[in-house]
């Protein structure tokens, strides 16, 4: 203590102080220069688990932070307010790269070179070029696909079977004797899809004033007969109860979680038919995960969308906690041997194709604004 | 001002030197100040200066428009029911509360001796666990074949009554939220009721209501009043009540500020109403505090 005195104190507590106000300047510049070992993923529930970054970081010895967000315009809207220089991997559905960040410049092209060998062992669907993995005019590569599933509506088949379902489709919703026995699953942008579904009315266009008025009558009607609106779990939680028999929004991705708990008989439903392109009755999304146009990118980044193609990786990506789903990567053999039979069977494997093959894929509503606006009114009305 | 400060003009420049600095109590204050400064008062301007930016935009501190506002107190639009439906829930959880905690913070002043610490615990001890946890407890034992109905059915009775993803439910959720937040304040309050007055009214012939009326009550009142204020407060702020319990059967206003920064990516209309909401908290607690003795509250025994 002797040594100390109150000069000796005050230029240490000043030392201290310029550091600390230089402390933002240091932090830049250790991050323009030292990114070799950092690596930040904005992405879907599932790319954040322990379970599939902890042998990443192990690998490379990296700090890999991952926030998990439940709604795409959420993480675009981070990287359009200048989160670009934070970010180096986004995983959104599949319209968002091709039709809105590359354009606006959020995500950069990967090495078509390095990652074109990677389609190859995709399920047939997903062969080269992809067209959501491909920018517009079809000349570079925007980014992996893995994750995706159809998603319309779930029901428990002990109450209404899997052929009513199927051939009722969007209709259950008009009946006026289900009423009080569905929920409404909260993720509002597929929410507007679905409304405009149960209208009658293909969602992926510019819609008309007697469209939007159709569709807010419909918006009303549905929610004010929703028993309950909530998240996954909540949803789940009501089927397997018999609070519920049925809820809006909802596939794969929201019931896998309680077939694989022995609720096999909660199902996704895809209905035949629907007032969608071609008359089909469902949407599937698909996630692809890109490079962020970072100006100091890690190069991790792509070291990371290479290990989650080992079929190892993508095995524990399809079952990451919290939902399970299917993977690109089940094309190749060594992949689709790691599921076992109640994996597959919680994930719908048995009717995933023909599935898929009734939806079309994820779009963007041009009019989303509008009808959310005239949908969140109509949820007020439910008190 | 000008004349004293002349008038006081120092001479020496160590004498200058110390006029221009800040008095010592100032600058002890200077990192408390600061950290309000980043840690409350940033988010604060940041919050309002995007209620002035261009609906759908991120345009802040970059344009300037009454929309959001406009917007908000259009006459088509339904957002006020969610913030009456707020109020109202909020008004009807402090009246529930007062009715309830005032028997129990007696209790704890007069009544369970020394049992009253222990009981005291029992009231926070929920606190520690997250609030969304205990809520969804509470769905699990009113859910149909759960915790209630379930041991009916068990019992061989017809089962329990069908409470939840209602109106009602939300409000029982919030009573169960805030009552540590009036019961405590209630409690101080009591306390601070001497009991030589309450014997003395006795002594003078008063009988039980007359004391409780016109000693009780009035020397609690700063205590029952920020109970009331303080749950006030934070009902109107909950969400997960209605959320969790409720089903979202009622959509309230906390909610809508959320589904503006979230699906809607409103912030400007988000963050003009979270404006509106907190000038309107802001004037009521102001309102009330400046009709409270906080001295008596907190000084005088």
């Amino acid at each position: 203590m002797a040594g100390i005195s109150r000069r000796s104190m005050l230029q240490g507590m000043a030392a201290g102080a310029g550091a600390l106000a230089a402390g933002p300047l240091l932090g830049t510049g250790s991050a323009f220069a030292a990114r070799e070992k950092e690596l930040n993923i904005l992405c879907w529930e599932g790319y954040n688990s322990a379970q599939v970054l902890d042998p990443f970081r192990e690998k490379t010895g990296a700090t890999v932070k991952a926030e998990s967000l439940t709604n795409d315009p959420t993480m675009i809207n981070r990287l359009r307010a200048g989160e670009t220089n934070t970010w180096d991997l986004i995983n959104v559905n599949n319209p968002w790269a091709r039709k809105v960040m590359l354009p606006e410049k959020l995500i950069k092209p990967l090495p078509k070179a390095e990652f074109e060998p990677f389609f190859a062992q995709m399920l047939p669907e997903f062969k080269w070029p992809y067209k959501w993995a491909m920018s517009e005019d079809g000349a570079d590569l925007l980014g992996m696909v893995q994750r995706f599933g159809p998603y319309s509506f779930v029901v428990n088949t002990d109450k209404v079977s899997r052929k009513t379902a199927e051939e009722t489709g969007w209709d259950l919703f008009n009946d006026p004797a289900l009423a009080g026995k569905y929920g409404i699953l909260e993720s509002d942008d597929w929410n507007v899809f679905n409304i405009f579904i149960v209208a009658g009315i293909d969602p992926f266009k510019v819609h008309t004033p007697d469209e939007l008025a159709k569709f807010e009558e419909t918006a009303k009607r549905v929610f004010k007969g929703a028993k309950l609106i909530g998240d996954i779990a909540s949803m789940n939680q009501a089927l397997i109860s018999g609070e519920i028999d049925l809820h809006l929004t909802g596939g794969t991705y929201s019931v896998s979680p309680a077939r694989a708990d022995g609720h096999p008989n909660l199902r996704a439903i895809t209905p035949l038919k629907g007032p969608l392109a071609g008359g089909k009755g469902g949407i599937s999304w698909i996630e692809v995960t890109s490079t962020v146009n970072n100006p100091n990118l890690s190069p991790l980044a792509l070291e990371f969308l290479k290990y989650v193609q080992a079929p190892e990786v993508a095995h524990t990506v399809a079952f990451a906690e919290g939902t399970f789903n299917p993977v690109a990567q089940m094309g190749n053999k060594a992949c689709f041997d790691l599921f076992t039979k109640e994996e597959l069977d919680a994930i719908q494997w048995d009717s995933l194709e023909e599935e898929m093959a009734r939806s079309v894929e994820y779009d963007i509503v041009p009019d989303y604004d509008k009808a959310l606006d005239i949908m969140n009114a109509a949820k007020r009305l439910r008190g | 001002m000008a004349d004293i400060a002349l008038a006081r003009a120092p001479e020496t420049a160590r004498q200058v030197r110390q006029a221009r600095m800040l008095s010592v109590g100032a600058r002890c204050a200077l990192p408390v100040a600061v950290l309000l400064g980043i840690g409350f008062l940033a988010p604060m301007v940041a919050i309002l200066a995007y209620s002035f930016a261009t609906p759908r935009s991120f345009d802040v501190f970059r344009s300037f428009t009454l929309e959001n506002f406009a917007s908000i107190f259009d006459p088509t639009n339904t957002v006020w029911l969610s913030f009456a439906w707020s109020v109202g829930f909020a008004l009807f959880t402090v009246a529930i509360l007062a009715v309830i905690a005032y028997p129990i913070a007696y209790g704890l002043n007069a009544v369970f001796g020394r049992w009253a610490g222990f009981i005291s615990v029992l009231f926070v001890f929920p606190l520690f666990v997250s609030e969304n946890v205990r809520l969804y407890g509470w769905v699990l034992f009113f859910i149909k074949n759960g915790v209630l109905d379930g041991t009916l059915k068990w019992l061989g009775l017809p089962g329990g009554p069908e409470v939840l993803y209602t109106p009602g439910v939300t409000l029982f959720g919030m009573a169960y939220t805030y009552l540590p937040f009036m019961l405590f304040p209630m409690t101080l309050g009591l306390a601070l009721v001497p009991r030589d007055l309450v014997d003395a009214a006795r002594d003078l012939g008063a009988g039980r209501l007359f004391i409780w009326r016109e000693i009780e009550l009035p020397l609690a009142m700063p205590g029952i009043l920020i109970g009331m204020l303080l749950t006030f407060v934070l009902a109107i702020g909950a969400t997960a009540e209605a959320k969790i319990l409720g089903g979202q059967s009622i959509i309230v206003i906390s909610h809508d500020i959320e589904i503006a920064f979230t699906y809607s990516q409103n912030w400007p209309l988000g963050s003009a109403l979270a404006v509106v909401v907190s000038v309107f908290i802001a004037a009521l607690t102001l309102t009330a505090l400046s009709k409270l003795d906080l001295d008596r509250m907190l000084g005088r025994r």
